[in-house]
């Protein structure tokens, strides 16, 4: 689908361009919003719930999304709903696990919460990984969002008598400078607002589809009877076909899935990072799991379900050589007139900004935090807690966002030219989310997970899981349920089955045995030839890894299956005892605060004194400001009473206008009560994060 | 017509399997007392987890139906 169809009219590509600016002059505007890195990467933690929500869809719903489930539509029926309605397992883990652990330890990204957790060389090791994917990921989000709008556009713009060819890369750096300008100047701030735009358009263009499409199979029960039986059905058969069964979807999506994306998809974890408290963001989790993610799954889905329906009726409407992934664009054109089309085209792209901006800004937040800070720290150039280098911060933080737009685009290069390096980040992202998924999920909910723990996963778990990839018959196919094997795609969904079992299984057993672990690492210490020792361990471990290596890409079967599965489980029982041996892991200081099991310890940290619980109420105020270095504001004693508040404890006060959601916000701490009710003194500090309006009343909240 | 396999068994599998975990988070949350239900707030996440487990498997439930019988 690279070729241009030629079917949209200069109404529809003015449309396209009106939208484009707009987006671009409306991103920027948000760069008063960002005084320091903690209002660009988080944008000041500030938001409301629904706010946050809408960016999520948005950044959950990329170009291909549209491509991709309304060919699925098309072929399977409503199960192409599937993967948007199952994801509320993790749920409890999430609100009350991950959500409050990452947002009161104060971390800032994920690679920092290995180094708190486990230690600095788990850090430095995510860093790299998650620097590697998220730029790749940045090319493919450019890459899919390119290749679904070429085929819409025409062959040649003219523009003032000037004609101008479009290619798939001047299609993409046309978008990446758009999205670069306005992440670079405008932060999460930017991201948020024209999520919320770019949301709000992908959802109306999706529905809007949806129901023209309804209306032109002749109303709901027309479009209901057109459509078969099994094709109604929500989900797929339960093993198979082998391309799209339901067991496969419940390992690959609703497991691996959601909690892949719920604990490591960092510019989602940011989004989260960024409402104003813990409550506000388990709103927005909540609120977009059970409704946005369904209507969602109608937004994108929904072409393909009338696509079928308007096929029924009428096979002819359909061009004979259609194939499912053109299902998308033939159907909006069919049923949207002039400039509508338009409206559609610029929704596909705003699915592509809103994600693709996201990412960047996550990008950026990881060079930042973990790559320019701990680099400056050890050059001894900064201190740990230093906040002063914030100016300095906040230029390498949009230096980075221009350098990663630019690299993403250098990765298209790479990508559409060589197929096997995108099949090589393909696979690369695949072997390496499982184990660290699991490391993650581990480390935040089991106290006794250990760095011996997590290593022996990550390298452990990775050559069980190339083994599993090798042998898939052998080692996937008893756990398959029955799942046919296919050898274009060998259990592409239930190696995730496969994935999840050996990581797991490595994971516990080594944690389990952590004290016969130590007992042995004790007893090699007391022997003259310790280093010896140690050092005949890592070349075994080392030479069986480049054996595994050998076996899977070289594809060279030197021994038996069951012996090389032997020596892969005798290497990571190695790979544990070096790890424990050379780690230094104190268990009670780095699980304070780190896991579920005490993150109450790790919301005292946040407030930095004793928790207040009594639940009070919201106070409304004006404001006065007065002089004043302080980060404290004062309310009257009434007021304070309202809010059950004491001295010392943290308050949230927004501009009363809750169509802003919180733009107009900041976090402060209570000082001192006066005796004017209903007024609230703030300083020059608070006026000039919150840019409050003068005259307009502010709602102040107690947090904790 | 779809049979079991294709739509009653599928969603006795997401829902058995998935409520698994889903009691298991709700199992951790209450032990480790990160939700603490002497508060109201917290009380009312409890029931908002407890119904949005309740809400998608009768989604779920109404869509096979529907598409059985209607």
């Amino acid at each position: 689908m690279d070729q241009a169809l030629n079917i949209g009219t200069q109404l529809d590509w003015i449309v396209l361009v009106v939208y484009m600016i707009a987006m671009l002059l409306f991103g920027s505007y948000f760069a008063k919003y960002n005084k320091d890195t903690n209002d660009f990467f988080f944008g000041g933690r500030r938001f409301t719930w629904w706010i946050i929500s809408m960016s999520i869809v948005a950044t959950g719903i990329s170009s291909h999304s549209f491509v991709k489930y309304s060919a699925m539509g098309f072929t399977y029926g409503f199960s192409s709903s599937m993967s948007y309605i199952n994801d509320w397992f993790f749920v409890p883990f999430f609100l009350f696990g991950w959500l409050p652990i990452i947002v009161y330890s104060r971390i800032r990204s994920i690679p920092e919460y290995f180094e708190k957790r486990f230690s600095p060389s788990a850090r430095f090791f995510v860093t790299i990984l998650q620097l590697l994917y998220l730029v790749g990921y940045v090319g493919i989000g450019f890459l899919t969002m390119g290749k679904a709008i070429l085929p819409l556009m025409p062959e040649y713009l003219t523009i003032w008598g000037f004609q101008i060819q479009i290619t798939l890369m001047g299609l993409i750096w046309v978008t990446a400078v758009i999205v670069g300008i306005y992440i670079t100047f405008g932060g999460q701030t930017a991201v948020i607002f024209t999520d919320l735009i770019q949301g709000a358009m992908l959802l109306f263009a999706g529905l809007f589809v949806f129901f023209l499409g309804v209306s032109y199979v002749g109303g709901w029960s027309s479009f209901w009877s057109l459509l078969p039986p099994a094709w109604k059905v929500p989900f797929a058969g339960f093993n198979s076909p082998a391309e799209f069964n339901s067991i496969g979807a419940f390992w690959e999506d609703a497991i691996a899935g959601s909690v892949g994306f719920l604990f490591m998809n960092m510019g989602l974890i940011m989004r989260f990072m960024s409402t104003k408290n813990v409550h506000e963001g388990r709103k927005a989790a909540t609120i977009n799991i059970l409704f946005m993610l369904p209507i969602s799954a109608i937004v994108v889905g929904g072409g393909g379900w009338v696509a079928r329906a308007m096929f029924e009726q009428n096979a002819t409407i359909f061009p004979s050589n259609m194939t499912a992934d053109q299902v998308f664009v033939f159907v909006s054109h069919i049923l949207a007139g002039p400039g509508m089309f338009g409206f559609i085209i610029a929704s596909i792209a705003a699915a592509l900004m809103s994600t693709i901006s996201g990412l960047l800004n996550a990008t950026a937040a990881i060079w930042v935090n973990d790559v320019d800070k701990p680099i400056r720290i050890w050059l001894k150039k900064a201190k740990k807690d230093d906040t002063s280098d914030e100016v300095r911060a906040m230029k390498v933080a949009r230096i980075s966002t221009v350098a990663f737009t630019i690299l993403g685009i250098l990765a298209v290069y790479a990508f559409n030219s060589y197929p096997t390096v995108y099949q090589a980040h393909a696979f690369f992202h695949a072997t390496l989310t499982p184990p660290l998924m699991i490391a993650i999920f581990f480390g935040a909910f089991w106290k006794k997970f250990t760095p011996a723990g997590l290593l022996t996963t990550v390298i452990g778990g990775i050559s069980l899981m190339l083994l599993g990839h090798r042998y898939p018959q052998e080692l996937i196919g008893p756990i398959a349920h029955g799942t046919p094997f296919d050898l274009a795609h060998p259990y592409t969904y239930m190696a995730a089955l496969y994935n999840l079992i050996v990581c797991t299984v490595v994971a516990v057993v080594v944690t389990l045995s952590q004290k016969q672990l130590q007992k042995l690492s004790h007893a090699i210490k007391r022997n003259k030839n310790n280093m010896l020792i140690m050092y005949s361990l890592i070349a075994a471990a080392v030479a069986i890894v480049l054996f595994d290596l050998l076996v899977v890409f070289a594809k060279l079967d030197l021994l038996s299956l069951d012996f090389t599965f032997f020596l892969t489980l005798l290497m990571s029982g190695f790979v544990a005892l070096i790890s424990t041996h050379f780690v230094k892991y104190d268990a009670e200081v780095q699980t304070l605060g780190l896991t579920i099991w005490s993150v109450h310890k790790a919301k005292e940290w946040f407030k930095g004194s004793k928790l207040n619980e009594r639940e009070g109420e919201k106070a409304i105020v004006h404001f006065k400001v007065e002089d004043g270095e302080e980060d404290t504001i004062s309310f009257s004693h009434k007021d304070m009473k309202t809010m059950e508040a004491e001295v010392g404890d943290l308050v949230y006060i927004s501009d009363i206008r809750k169509w802003l959601g919180g733009l107009k916000s900041c976090h402060s701490v209570y000082g001192k009560p006066h005796n004017e009710d209903g007024i609230v003194h703030i300083k020059n500090l608070h006026l000039s994060k919150g840019l409050f309006v003068p005259g307009q009343f502010l709602e102040a909240e107690k947090e904790m | 017509m779809p049979t079991f396999f294709n739509s009653w068994l599928p969603f006795l599998y997401l829902y058995i399997g998935g409520g698994i975990f889903f009691i298991a988070g709700m199992i951790i949350i209450r032990k480790s007392k990160a939700i603490d239900m002497r508060l109201k707030r917290d009380r009312f996440w409890w029931k908002v987890m407890v119904f949005g487990f309740f809400y998608f498997a009768i989604f779920h439930a109404i869509l096979i139906t529907a598409a059985l019988y209607l």
